[in-house]
């Protein structure tokens, strides 16, 4: 199975380049090519893909605006031609930074470094199946099975479970980064769901256990990528 | 008798890094025409946002427009004119003026320019070559 991406790079020949890698590899198939922020921002919102192929210096924002602005964590491979970009690429979690021009063989130690990850991530090993969280001074262990979903009430959030609700001092956004991500998934800037516990999606809202949950604009398209549609 | 793989059938100018090009798409002649094809597609641009950003002063904007052309420069093999762009970035984020980067600016254009015409008749050897040359 290829990995579906899009190339964000404002230099023709640097794009063309990089689709033929890709295409050569078999690896990745490219989804589109964009050559400023705005364009790749809007087809991002509405498309999930697996892989951003990203430049920093654009016409416009940057490919770390870029990154700020996305509602979901693709993962990233950087393609720049400025070494000092290194530091930032490492605060951004990305996968491998790509110093232009490069070469195939440096290409592919990329794609391979970022499947190898991807397999780490979601191996049984890795695959924590509980949390920790702090709620009434204790802490309390929650299966993740057993979650529903989490809501933002500000500062805390609401831990929901078949039969208990939790409060905790946190927030969505640190959770987002903490949560096993083969069981949760954000679809709302304040809730982050159990994607194993959706009974049904209408419209703009999902439902889990007679609970209503909004879909946001931003979220959609990853989740329908997410649903095992038939 | 074995022929040489076609790549060594023709002899870049010796401006260009030609180990540095057959390393980076792999003795792929025609590629190698279509890479010169699309970057002189664009240089006029390229180098008219490097000329505008001097002739307004704009020293952010001479920092992109140089950065943007310099691994336009990489991937036609020219590494020294990479090299050369990579520096000028570097000075204008060092120098406190603009008017500092006077002597160091023509001498890049007239290198870019120079380099578009060294582009452009490469270009034309390489069609010319690739189009006698058998499909393997």
């Amino acid at each position: 199975m290829s990995l579906s991406c899009i190339i964000v790079e404002d230099l023709q020949v640097a794009a063309d380049y990089l689709s033929r890698c890709c295409e050569k590899s078999g690896l990745v198939s490219v989804k589109a090519h964009y050559t400023n922020v705005a364009e790749a921002l809007e087809y991002l919102n509405k498309n999930a893909i697996d892989l951003l192929f990203l430049d920093v210096e654009m016409p416009g924002a940057t490919g770390f605006e870029l990154l700020d602005q996305l509602a979901y964590h693709p993962k990233v491979i950087l393609t720049t031609s400025k070494s000092e970009y290194a530091y930032s690429a490492f605060e951004y979690n990305v996968t491998d930074f790509l110093k232009k021009p490069f070469t195939y063989q440096r290409f592919l130690d990329a794609v391979h470094k970022l499947i190898s990850n991807n397999n780490a991530e979601t191996s049984p090993s890795n695959n924590n199946d509980h949390i920790f969280i702090k709620s009434d001074g204790k802490l309390v262990r929650l299966k993740n099975d057993d979650i529903l979903f989490m809501e933002s009430m500000g500062d805390y959030v609401k831990f929901v479970t078949n039969d208990k609700k939790y409060v905790t001092h946190n927030t969505i956004k640190h959770l987002e980064e903490k949560i096993n991500r083969q069981c949760f998934i954000k679809v709302h800037r304040s809730y982050i769901i159990n994607i194993t516990k959706i009974d049904d999606i209408r419209e703009n809202d999902l439902y889990i256990k007679g609970f209503e949950i909004p879909i946001s604009k931003a979220h959609r398209a990853e989740i329908i990528k997410r649903l095992n549609i038939i | 008798m074995t022929q040489p793989p076609p790549s060594k059938n023709f002899i870049f100018s010796e401006k260009i890094d030609s180990d540095y090009l057959f390393s980076l798409y792999a003795d792929d002649l025609p590629y190698i025409e279509e890479v010169y094809s699309i970057t002189l597609n664009h240089f006029d641009e390229d180098l008219e946002h490097i000329r505008q950003a001097w002739i307004s002063g704009d020293i952010t904007n001479l920092k992109r427009a140089t950065h943007k052309m310099k691994p336009a420069m990489g991937f036609a093999g020219l590494t020294g004119i990479q090299q050369q762009c990579m520096e000028f970035e570097e000075l204008c984020q060092k120098v406190p003026s603009i008017d500092r980067l006077k002597d160091t600016y023509h001498q890049l254009i007239t290198t870019l320019a120079e380099s578009k015409v060294l582009i452009g008749s490469e270009y034309e050897r390489l069609k010319a070559h690739n189009a006698n040359t058998p499909c393997p």
